[in-house]
């Protein structure tokens, strides 16, 4: 018998997070581990009407791509690929690994190549999404590789991911909706901020947002989810931090990143752990030295770091500061192939000042 | 470690079946018990310049989509598919069924109805495959559910498959391309004949091929192949023939099947085991009583009747008509919505051609 949850999980993702209609086009991408949700959300996708389909990945083809493909096919571009971009109105990604560190001997820069031939194509979607005319979430799927990385269970990890979307609760879309508006309150107050500084250890970080927009993770893009993000003035970053957690990218793992900026730019990065892979993605275009995303996680049923941005973004008392494309719905303007998530912790020795005034410590907001 | 025979398998498919090049767009298809071979076409397909990608199947979506889709979801074509059908240059379509008696319980008109919807995009292929600018090939990737229907383990039925495709051989693209040479002469022999005959046990049955094309099935449409096919002049067929292998139309059995013909119809048809399919499929439509096909198969690694027709219809030593729809290639007319093969065994048969002895006991004599 399939686990109630996962059922519940394709409800909530089809109706609430994607708002599926009739005839819509949408596509559910993910590998075939994660099939037990495919199925269950394929078959709400035509209760509710839409036109479904998938596409399915092969465990182990990206590799055989990154090691095989020449320079040219590594930058080829499908024309299926621009339509499919065009023509989608509702997208879901379902991560879920059978090995998290399946790429990490593969050449950076043939990973940057790849992903520098597709920038336009990347920026499209997300215009496409910053504009409601694609609908699209990403959400995972407990798997062994995942649960491993997290350092439990299986069965741990499905209870992790499960109440962390609140699908242990008897109304889990109802649940979505309270976060919604307890976070739009947030939101209402940081509005009226223009200047951002972060204290903590090895960091002082300072930033403006004038102009910019607060954005609201209520469940829709991300599942779960729970965070609120802006995009900072791209030149007016200043400072250094100090990053407590990995930051994990394409399945590498960098640890102990320190990041200094100067009029937006970072002019210096070290890392204890996966320097070469660190440079590799600065270097991806001119866009990716510079901050797309500057956030609060605000899920606070999510208290552990797992090693997956999804989860780990969202832990209630942390911030994070993305390198590369910003979310134009949050007003940003940098372009970039890579939009890289770094997590850290602020529940202890904390603060955060808007205009001059203390507004949040050791993880928790004070307004 | 990958099995080196499906390494090998993807070889000959890419450089034999397909002759993929460089920058063609590639599309590889199958369900996700073919992950394996998927895996070895696509580096393969890297390895000589083109663009692969895949398209993988979950079966058991079908079986959702039939019981939760409405008449408008089932109606629905996608612009992307469409386009698709517009651009690929290549194509890959792995058999790799988990059940396949997962539909037995499906409506059949649900799942005719959405056949009929998405006819604009197979047309499409058909027509790019025939101006030469799709090349495409057809497989089988061994999983439980064939082994079963073919009533062997599925390490047997690998053996079986991969024996099939000449893959146990040293250097299968040099057999495939001997097999070519082959079949080309007795094309070529076969091509200036005018009157057919066939003998065996309660068989005998003429026709005229005049004017028709044989062609050579060498591994490249189907993979594995072995095979020479025509079609006889449609209203020529005489005498009687019984098939000493079930037909199978749609997972469905009919056994010990004789067929009388008269002025290229049939006129009288029996079977032992499933009398009623067989009558209700004469009755389909005006073409389903005239042959649309008649082939040698030439595979002379295949010699047991498996229940499914890629591998059947080329066991050497065998013929196969088929009534129903014939191949344009051929030169053959007949129109039908069907195409139903029957095989039989010639083991102690003859062919007669223009009156010459050219075959017997399931060997050609030239």
């Amino acid at each position: 018998m399939i686990d109630p949850r996962i059922e519940k999980m394709a409800k909530v993702l089809t109706r609430y997070s994607l708002e599926l209609k009739k005839g819509d086009l949408f596509r559910i991408d993910g590998s075939y581990l994660t099939e037990p949700l495919i199925k269950a959300v394929f078959k709400e996708a035509l209760l509710l009407g839409a036109n479904p389909y998938t596409m399915v990945t092969i465990e182990g083809l990206q590799e055989i791509f990154y090691k095989n493909a020449s320079e040219e096919q590594l930058k080829f571009v499908s024309p299926i690929d621009w339509l499919t971009c065009e023509k989608l109105d509702a997208q879901l990604t379902l991560w879920g690994d059978w090995n998290t560190k399946y790429l990490t001997n593969v050449d950076a820069k043939r990973v940057a190549m790849y992903f520098g031939a597709r920038k336009d194509l990347f920026n499209r979607r997300l215009e496409r999404i910053s504009r409601h005319e694609l609908r699209w979430c990403g959400t995972l799927f407990p798997t062994q590789a995942n649960a491993q990385d997290a350092e439990m269970s299986l069965s741990e990890f499905e209870d992790f991911v499960f109440t962390a979307g609140f699908l242990d609760r008897p109304d889990p879309i109802a649940e979505w909706q309270n976060l919604s508006r307890q976070q739009a309150t947030l939101i209402e107050e940081l509005s009226k901020k223009r200047q951002f500084r972060i204290k903590a250890s090895d960091t002082d970080l300072t930033f403006e947002v004038q102009g910019r927009k607060w954005i609201n993770c209520d469940g829709h893009l991300n599942f779960p989810d729970g965070e609120i993000f802006t995009s900072p003035i791209e030149e007016s970053v200043e400072g250094s931090i100090r990053y407590t957690y990995p930051a994990v990218y394409q399945g590498k793992e960098v640890e102990d990143v320190r990041l200094q900026f100067e009029a937006g730019r970072v002019i210096k990065a070290s890392a204890a752990k996966g320097e070469d892979f660190l440079k590799a993605m600065l270097d991806t275009d001119a866009g990716a030295r510079y901050v797309g995303e500057f956030s609060f996680g605000n899920n606070y049923g999510i208290q552990r770091f797992i090693k997956h941005t999804l989860f780990d973004e969202k832990i209630g008392g942390t911030i994070h500061i993305a390198l590369g494309a910003s979310l134009p719905e949050a007003g940003g303007k940098n372009k970039s192939a890579i939009h890289w998530d770094m997590v850290c912790d602020l529940r202890k020795g904390s603060e955060v000042y808007a205009d001059g005034e203390l507004i949040y410590r050791d993880g928790k907001f004070l307004i | 470690m990958t099995d080196p025979r499906i390494i090998k398998m993807a070889k000959v498919i890419v450089e034999y079946s397909l002759t993929l090049r460089e920058k063609e767009l590639f599309r590889i298809e199958g369900s996700y018990l073919a992950i394996p071979l998927m895996k070895e076409v696509y580096r393969a397909a890297l390895a000589v310049g083109a663009h692969p990608y895949t398209k993988v199947a979950i079966p058991e979506l079908t079986e959702i989509f039939y019981r939760y889709a409405s008449d408008e979801q089932i109606l629905f074509l996608s612009d992307i598919e469409k386009r698709e059908a517009e651009l690929l240059q290549a194509r890959l379509f792995i058999y790799s069924d988990s059940n396949i008696k997962s539909l037995a319980n499906i409506d059949s008109k649900k799942i005719a109805r959405w056949r009929e919807s998405q006819r604009q995009i197979l047309s499409l292929l058909l027509t790019r495959k025939a101006q030469g600018e799709l090349k495409s090939c057809l497989t089988l990737f061994p999983t439980q559910s064939f082994a079963q229907e073919a009533e062997m383990s599925l390490s047997e039925y690998e053996e079986f498959v991969f024996s099939a495709c000449f893959l146990n051989s040293p250097d299968p693209i040099a057999e495939w391309q001997k097999l070519s040479a082959e079949q080309a002469r007795l094309v070529s022999f076969l091509n200036k004949i005018h009157q057919i005959k066939v003998i065996g046990p309660s068989t005998d049955l003429t026709f005229s091929v005049a004017g028709r094309r044989w062609i050579n099935s060498d591994g490249r449409a189907n993979f594995p192949s072995g095979e020479i096919f025509t079609c006889p002049v449609e209203d020529s067929v005489f005498g009687f023939i019984h098939f000493s292998y079930p037909a199978i139309y749609l997972g469905r059995e009919v056994q010990g099947i004789t067929l009388q013909f008269q002025d290229g119809k049939v006129i009288r048809a029996t079977a032992e085991k499933g009398q009623d399919l067989l009558d209700a499929l004469l009755n389909l439509d005006a073409g389903a009583r005239t042959l649309g096909e008649f082939a040698f198969g030439n595979n002379k690694n295949i010699q047991r009747f498996t229940k499914m027709i890629l591998f059947d219809e080329k066991i050497g030593g065998t013929i196969h008509c088929a009534l129903g729809a014939a191949y344009p290639e051929t030169g053959g007319k007949n129109q039908s919505s069907f195409h139903w093969d029957m095989i039989c065994d010639m083991h102690q048969g003859q062919v007669y051609a223009d009156g010459k002895l050219i075959y017997e006991n399931g060997k050609f004599l030239i």
